[in-house]
C-alpha cells in the first residue's frame, strides 16, 4: 500500500475532472457529459494517430513524457489516505512545487516549439501566471511548514491535526486561489474554450494530438487532484490514517473521497459564479491572494499560532 | 688634513657655492652661461662628496663623486650643448619676468627655507647648512622651470632640482648605495636625452621651442 | 607534502601555458596545459578540504612585507569551484580561440587571469591579497576590452571604474583592520579581531559589503556586470561570471564570517535583504534583455543574490548561537556558489557557441537553432533547467537548502528575523518563477521554432572541443544534482570551520536537514521519473497499439504558409510581465503611425519600446553628470600652461615647508 497510494490519484484524477464538469453543468442548468467522459476521451486519444508539425524539435516530443512523469512523481510524495509513505523521508512540499515546476517549464517550451503565435501566447501567459502564483503558493506553504516545524509533508499532516487558526484560514483562501490559477480554471483561465483571446493552458497544447495530447491532459488532471490532495493534507488533514490497519485505511479512503468531492463542489461553484477575468486584471486577484498569504504568515509569526 | 677641512668649514663654503650657482642661473641671459652654471654646480657637488668621502674614508662615496663629476659635470652638459646648437635658436633665455625680480624671488625662497627649517634633521652633522641649501636649490630649480619659456631651460631647471635632491639625500643619509646612485644618474642621462629630443621635436612641430604653444594641446 | 606538490605542479603548468602561448603557436597545447593544471588543483583543493589547512612558504618582499600564501577549507572550496570551471572552459577555449587573431595574447591573459584568481583565494595577508586582487581586476579589464571595439572599451572603462571604487573600499577596510589589530596577517587578525570596538566592526562590515559587493555585482553596484560580460569573449565571460564574481563572495565570507567572526543581527538581515533585492531585480532585468549574453549577465546578479540569501540566514543564526542552523544556510550558499559556476559557465559557453555560429547577439533574430546545433542546444537546455532550480539538476538542491534555512528563520528569538526570513523565501520563489519564465524565453525563442534570420538559418554545430567543454559542465550539473551528498560532504569542512557544526547529513543518497528532518533525494526522484516515463510508454503501447506519426505544418488558421515573422517574439513574450511590473520597469513605448488619408489608409506603423533601467537612470547618471559638472568647474585650473602647473607645484612645496614643519 505504501508504494501504490499514488495510484489513487493517478487513476481517479480523470474522474475528479468529470465530476467537476458534471457539477458545473448541473449548477448551470445543463445535463452535461457523464462523469466518466474524461476516461473515454483519454482512451480515444490514445488510439489515434498523431500529427506533429515539421517545425517541432525533440523538445516537443519529450515534453509530454516529462510533464506526465514529473506530475506522477510529485503525486508519489503526497500522503493520500495514509501518512505511511514509501518516500516519507523525501515527502517534501517545496520539492513537490519544484517538480511541478519542471512540468510547467516543459509545457511552456513545447508551446514555443511549433513556432505559432498561439503557442507563444499560451507560454507567455502561463509563465506570467506562474510568476504571480509561485510566491503566493510558497508563502501559504511556509505558514504550514513553520507551524509544522518542517517542510516534510508527513510532519505537517500529522502535526496539524484539527488546529484552525486565523493564519491557516487566510492561507487556505490564498491556496484555493492558487489552485484555481494552477489548474487553469475561471476566473484565471477557461478550460472549455479554444478562443485565442482567452486561452492559456489550451494554447500551449494546440499543436498536440493523439497520445501526446492524452498524456498532457492526463497529467493536467493528475495535477489538479494532486493540488486538491495537497490542500487537504495541509489544511484539513483530520481523518487521514497514520497506520496500516485495513479499517483505518478504508475509513480514511471514505473521508478522503468526501473531502475531494467537497473540493470539486467548491471548484464548480467558483467556476459557475465567477466570470473570466481579463488577463491584465489577474494581478489584482492574485495580488490580493498574495497579501492574504503574507498576512497569514505575519499573523502566525506575531501571534505564535 | 681632516682637521684642516673642519677648521675652514670648507663644506659650508662648497654648499654655499652650490646655492650661489643655482641663484646665478636666474641672472644669466644666455643659454651657454646657464649651462656653465650648471656645470659648476655639478662640479661643486662632486667635490663636496669627495671631501666627505675623504673625511669618512668611504669607498662608495668616492665612486659617487666620480660618477657625478663624469655624468653631470661633463656628459650631460655636453649633450645639452649639442642640443642648443642643433636647435639653432637665439641663445637668449627669454624669461617671463625680469632677471632682477627672479633674483629677488629666489632670495625670498631661500629665506623661506631657512625660516621654516630652523631645526632641521641633521643626521650626518657635517654641516648645519647643507639640508637647507639643498631644499633651496630644489625650489630654485622649480622656480626656474616655472619662469622660463624655452623647453631647454626647463630641462636645466629639472637638472638643478635633481642636484638639490641628490644633495638633500646625501646630507640625510651619507649617500645612498652606489647602485641606486648609478641608477639615478643613468635615469637623468636618459631623461636629458629624451627631453632634448622632445625639445627638438617641439621646435619642429610648432616652429618654436616656446612652451606657451603647448597650451593648444589641452583637451 | 604531496598536496603542495599538486599545487606547485598546477601553478607551474599555468605559468608555462601562459608563456608558451606568447610564442603564438601550439594553441591547443596551451589549453591542454591549463586543463592539466586545473586537474592538479582540483586534487589540491580536495586535500585542503579533507586533510585541513596548509601553509605555504612565503616570499619575502622586504623586511616588513612578504607574499604569504596558505590554504584552509574556505580557500580549498573556492579553488575547487575555480578549477572545475577552468577545466572545461580551457577545453572549450581550444576550439573557440582557434580562429582568433591575437590568440597568443588571449592564451597568455587567460592563464594569468586564472592564476590571479587562485592567488586571491590563497592569500594570507593583506598585501598579497590586494596585489593579486588588483592583478585579477587589471587582467580581466584587458580581457573585457579584448575585442577592441568601441562598445567593449566603454564597457571596460565602466568595469575599471566600478571595480576600483570597490578596491578603494577594500583598501580602507584593510587599513582599518591593520590599525586595529596591528598585524597584516589574516591569522593574527582572526585572533585579535574580537577586541575591536563594535562601531568599528560595523564600519568594516559596511566597507566589506560595498568593496566585495561591487565585484560580486550586488544591486545597486551591479551596473558593470551587464556591460562587461557581454563585451568579453565568451570563454572569458564564462570565467568572469562563473568564478571571478565569486571572489567577491569569498571576500565577504573571509572578512565578515571568518576574520570578524560574524556580527549583530542587523548584519545578517542586511545581507539577506540585499540578497533578496538583488535576486528579484536581477532576474527582472534579465527578463527584459534580448541580448543573450546580457541576459545571462543579469542572471549572475540574481544568483549572487540567492547565494547571499543563504549566507545572510547563516549570519542571523550565528548571531543567536544557533550553529546547526547557521551551517545549513552556509552550506546552501556555498552549494549555490558551485552550482552557479557550473551552470552559468555552461550557459555562457553555449551563448558563445551560438554567437560564434551565427554572429548575432539578439535573440529576436535567432530561432530554430536546436535543429542546427543539437548538442549546444541540449547543453543550453540543461543549463537553463539547472539555473531555474528545477529537479533533477544541481540548482534545485541548493535552492531547496536555501528555502530550508530561510524557513528555519522562524526559530530565531528575534521577531524581525522571523518575519524577514520567510519573506526572503517568498522572494526566492518569485525569483525562481521569473527565472523559469526568463529561460523559457531564452531557450524557446533562440532554439525552438523557426529561424528568424538568415544567420540563424546558416548556423552549424561547433567544433568538438567546444562541445566537449560544454558536455563536461552539463554532466557535472546532473551529477551534482542527483548526488548532492558528494558536494555537501565536500562543503561540510567549510561550514564546520565557520560555524562549528555540520547541519545537514547525507545518508544513502538522502539529504536531511538535521534540525527539521526535511529530506530530499534527487536520485530517487530521477529514478522514479525514468520508471514513470518507461511505464507510460508501455501503457500507451498496450492501450493504443502502434500508431503512426504524420508530419505536417503547424496550425496556421487556414491561412497558408506560416512565416517566421509570425512567431511570438521575445518582446511579446515578456510583455505581460513588463506591464504587470510597470512600477519597476517604467516601460516607455512609442507608436508612430503615418497615414496616407487619415485615419483610413495607413502607410506605416513603427513601434519602439524600452524600459528604464532604474539604477542607471536615477542613481548613476545623475552622479556622473554631477561629477562632470564639478570637473567642468575645476577645469579652470587646467589652463594647459606648463608654467602654471609648475607654479602649483612650487606653491604646494612652499606651503608644505611652512606649515609642514
Amino acid at each position: 500500500m505504501e508504494y501504490i497510494q499514488f495510484l489513487i490519484i493517478l487513476l481517479f484524477a480523470p474522474l475528479v475532472n468529470g465530476v467537476i464538469k458534471k457539477l458545473k453543468a448541473n449548477m448551470q442548468g445543463r445535463i452535461g457529459p457523464g462523469i466518466f467522459q474524461p476516461y473515454y476521451d483519454l482512451i480515444r486519444l490514445f488510439k489515434k494517430d498523431m500529427v506533429v508539425s515539421n517545425v517541432c524539435s525533440w523538445v516537443f516530443r519529450v515534453a509530454p513524457y516529462v510533464v506526465f512523469s514529473s506530475t506522477v512523481v510529485a503525486s508519489m510524495i503526497v500522503p493520500v489516505i495514509t501518512t505511511r509513505l514509501a518516500f516519507s523521508h523525501m515527502a517534501d512540499v517545496i520539492a513537490l512545487i519544484y517538480i511541478l515546476g519542471l512540468g510547467i517549464f516543459f509545457i511552456a517550451l513545447a508551446g514555443l516549439d511549433a513556432g505559432t503565435a498561439f503557442g507563444g501566447e499560451g507560454s507567455s501567459r502561463e509563465m506570467t501566471v506562474a510568476v504571480l502564483v509561485e510566491p503566493m503558493i510558497m508563502l501559504t506553504i511556509f505558514t504550514a511548514a513553520i507551524s509544522g516545524g518542517s517542510t516534510n509533508l508527513i510532519k505537517i499532516t500529522e502535526l496539524q491535526g484539527a488546529i484552525y487558526t486565523p493564519s491557516h484560514v487566510l492561507a487556505l483562501f490564498a491556496f484555493i486561489v492558487a489552485i484555481v490559477a494552477e489548474t487553469g480554471r475561471i476566473p484565471v483561465d477557461n478550460p472549455d474554450t479554444h478562443l485565442e483571446l482567452t486561452m492559456i493552458h489550451e494554447g500551449m497544447l494546440l499543436e498536440y494530438s493523439g497520445r501526446y495530447l492524452a498524456l498532457m491532459e492526463w497529467a493536467h488532471y493528475i495535477k489538479q487532484m494532486l493540488l486538491f490532495t495537497l490542500a487537504i493534507d495541509i489544511f484539513f488533514p483530520a481523518g487521514i490514517a497514520i497506520t496500516f490497519e485495513p479499517v483505518a485505511l478504508i475509513t480514511a479512503l471514505g473521508i478522503y473521497a468526501l473531502k475531494i468531492l467537497f473540493m470539486c463542489f467548491l471548484m464548480a461553484l467558483i467556476e459557475s459564479t465567477r466570470a473570466k477575468l481579463r488577463f491584465f486584471q489577474l494581478p489584482s486577484l492574485l495580488g490580493g491572494a498574495f497579501v492574504l498569504a503574507v498576512l497569514s504568515l505575519l499573523s502566525y509569526v506575531m501571534m505564535g499560532k | 688634513m681632516k682637521s684642516w677641512i673642519e677648521a675652514f668649514s670648507i663644506i659650508d663654503f662648497i654648499s654655499v657655492g652650490i646655492l650661489l650657482t643655482a641663484i646665478a642661473m636666474n641672472a644669466f641671459k644666455r643659454l651657454e652661461s646657464c649651462l656653465r652654471a650648471y656645470m659648476l654646480n655639478s662640479w661643486l657637488l662632486s667635490l663636496l662628496i669627495a671631501i666627505v668621502a675623504f673625511m669618512l674614508n668611504e669607498t662608495h662615496l668616492y665612486i659617487a663623486s666620480t660618477l657625478t663629476f663624469l655624468g653631470k659635470g661633463i656628459l650631460i652638459p655636453f649633450f645639452l650643448r649639442r642640443i642648443i646648437r642643433q636647435m639653432k635658436v637665439t641663445h637668449d633665455v627669454e624669461p617671463y619676468i625680469s632677471n632682477s625680480l627672479s633674483l629677488a624671488i629666489s632670495g625670498i625662497l631661500v629665506a623661506v627655507v631657512y625660516a621654516s627649517l630652523k631645526e632641521g634633521i641633521f643626521v650626518t652633522g657635517f654641516s648645519k647648512n647643507v639640508l637647507q641649501i639643498s631644499i633651496a636649490v630644489i625650489l630654485i630649480g622649480l622656480f626656474i622651470m616655472l619662469t622660463r619659456r624655452k623647453a631647454i631651460t626647463q630641462v636645466m631647471g629639472l637638472l638643478f632640482m635633481e642636484n638639490g635632491l641628490f644633495l638633500a639625500g646625501f646630507s640625510l643619509t651619507f649617500g645612498m648605495p652606489a647602485i641606486i646612485e648609478l641608477g639615478v644618474l643613468f635615469d637623468m642621462l636618459m631623461g636629458v636625452i629624451i627631453l632634448g629630443i622632445f625639445a627638438v621635436q617641439i621646435k619642429k612641430t610648432f616652429a618654436s621651442a616656446d612652451l606657451d604653444k603647448l597650451t593648444i594641446l589641452k583637451g | 607534502m604531496i598536496s603542495e606538490a599538486f599545487l606547485y605542479t598546477g601553478i607551474f603548468l599555468f605559468f608555462s601555458a601562459s608563456l608558451i602561448s606568447l610564442l603564438k603557436r601550439l594553441n591547443s597545447f596551451v589549453y591542454i596545459l591549463s586543463c592539466l593544471g586545473s586537474l592538479s588543483l582540483v586534487i589540491f583543493s580536495l586535500y585542503l578540504l579533507i586533510a585541513g589547512p596548509v601553509s605555504l612558504s612565503s616570499i619575502p618582499l622586504s623586511s616588513i612585507y612578504e607574499f604569504s600564501f596558505g590554504g584552509d577549507a574556505i580557500s580549498g572550496f573556492f579553488i575547487l569551484v575555480i578549477s572545475l570551471l577552468v577545466l572545461s572552459v580551457s577545453i572549450y577555449s581550444a576550439g573557440y580561440t582557434k580562429d582568433m587573431n591575437s590568440r597568443g595574447l588571449m592564451g597568455f591573459l587567460f592563464n594569468l587571469f586564472v592564476l590571479s584568481m587562485y592567488g586571491v583565494v590563497l592569500s594570507q595577508n593583506i598585501i598579497t591579497f590586494l596585489i593579486l586582487w588588483e592583478t585579477m581586476s587589471i587582467v580581466s579589464y584587458f580581457l573585457v576590452t579584448f575585442d577592441r571595439t568601441e562598445a567593449s572599451s566603454k564597457a571596460g572603462l565602466i568595469y575599471a571604474v566600478m571595480t576600483h571604487i570597490g578596491t578603494a573600499f577594500i583598501i580602507v577596510l584593510f587599513l582599518i583592520l591593520y590599525s586595529q589589530t596591528g598585524s597584516m596577517n589574516f591569522a593574527d587578525m582572526r585572533l585579535l579581531s574580537k577586541a575591536i570596538d563594535q562601531p568599528v566592526k560595523d564600519m568594516l562590515f559596511v566597507f566589506a559589503m560595498i568593496g566585495f559587493g561591487t565585484k560580486a555585482g550586488l544591486i545597486p553596484l551591479h551596473t558593470w556586470l551587464p556591460r562587461a560580460h557581454p563585451a568579453a569573449p565568451s570563454n572569458i565571460s564564462s570565467l568572469m561570471s562563473g568564478v571571478m564574481i565569486k571572489t567577491g563572495i569569498y571576500g565577504i565570507i573571509r572578512i565578515v564570517l571568518d576574520l570578524l567572526g560574524g556580527g549583530p543581527e542587523w548584519w545578517g538581515i542586511t545581507v539577506l535583504v540585499i540578497g533578496a533585492v538583488s535576486s528579484v531585480l536581477g532576474v527582472m532585468y534579465a527578463l527584459m534583455e534580448h541580448d543573450l549574453k546580457r541576459l545571462l549577465a543579469y542572471h549572475s546578479v540574481e544568483n549572487i543574490g540567492i547565494i547571499l540569501l543563504g549566507i545572510g540566514a547563516s549570519m542571523i543564526f550565528k548571531t543567536y548561537g544557533l550553529y546547526n542552523l547557521a551551517a545549513i544556510g552556509l552550506i546552501a550558499g556555498l552549494y549555490h556558489v558551485l552550482n552557479h559556476a557550473l551552470f552559468k559557465g555552461l550557459l555562457f559557453l553555449g551563448a558563445g557557441s551560438v554567437m560564434h555560429a551565427t554572429h548575432i547577439k539578439n535573440m529576436e533574430e535567432m530561432g530554430g537553432l536546436l535543429k542546427k546545433m543539437p548538442y549546444t542546444g541540449l547543453f543550453f537546455l540543461i543549463g537553463s533547467i539547472s539555473i531555474c532550480g528545477l529537479p533533477p539538476f544541481n540548482g534545485f538542491v541548493s535552492e531547496w537548502l536555501t528555502y530550508q534555512s530561510l524557513l528555519l528563520g522562524a526559530r530565531t528569538p528575534s521577531i524581525v528575523s522571523k518575519i524577514i526570513s520567510p519573506l526572503g523565501g517568498a522572494a526566492l520563489a518569485l525569483t525562481g518563477a521569473l527565472a523559469a519564465a526568463c529561460f523559457v524565453k531564452a531557450f524557446g525563442i533562440s532554439f525552438l521554432g523557426m529561424p528568424r534570420s538568415r544567420h540563424a538559418e546558416d548556423a552549424k554545430e561547433q567544433s568538438s572541443s567546444m562541445v566537449a567543454g560544454m558536455a563536461i559542465l552539463a554532466i557535472l550539473c546532473l551529477i551534482f544534482g542527483i548526488f548532492p551528498g558528494l558536494i555537501i560532504t565536500t562543503i561540510s569542512p567549510v561550514s564546520f570551520l565557520i560555524t562549528g557544526s555540520y547541519g545537514v547529513s547525507t545518508e544513502k543518497g538522502f539529504v536531511i536537514v538535521n534540525e527539521s528532518l526535511a529530506g530530499l533525494s534527487p536520485f530517487v526522484l530521477l529514478f522514479a521519473m525514468i520508471v514513470m516515463v518507461l511505464s507510460a510508454m508501455v501503457f500507451i503501447r498496450s492501450v493504443g497499439g502502434k500508431r503512426s506519426i504524420v508530419c505536417g505544418d503547424s496550425w496556421d488558421c487556414g491561412i497558408p504558409s506560416l512565416t517566421p515573422m509570425m512567431q511570438y517574439t521575445a518582446t511579446a513574450f515578456t510583455k505581460p510581465i513588463r506591464l504587470i511590473f510597470k512600477r519597476i520597469y517604467l516601460p516607455r513605448r512609442e507608436l508612430r503611425v503615418s497615414y496616407i488619408v487619415k485615419p483610413f489608409f495607413v502607410k506605416s506603423i513603427e513601434y519602439s519600446g524600452e524600459i528604464v533601467p532604474f539604477f542607471e537612470h536615477y542613481i548613476y547618471e545623475p552622479s556622473v553628470s554631477f561629477i562632470k559638472r564639478a570637473a567642468q568647474r575645476l577645469r579652470l585650473l587646467q589652463s594647459g600652461s606648463l608654467h602654471l602647473y609648475l607654479g602649483y607645484i612650487l606653491i604646494t612645496l612652499i606651503l608644505l615647508l611652512i606649515f609642514g614643519t
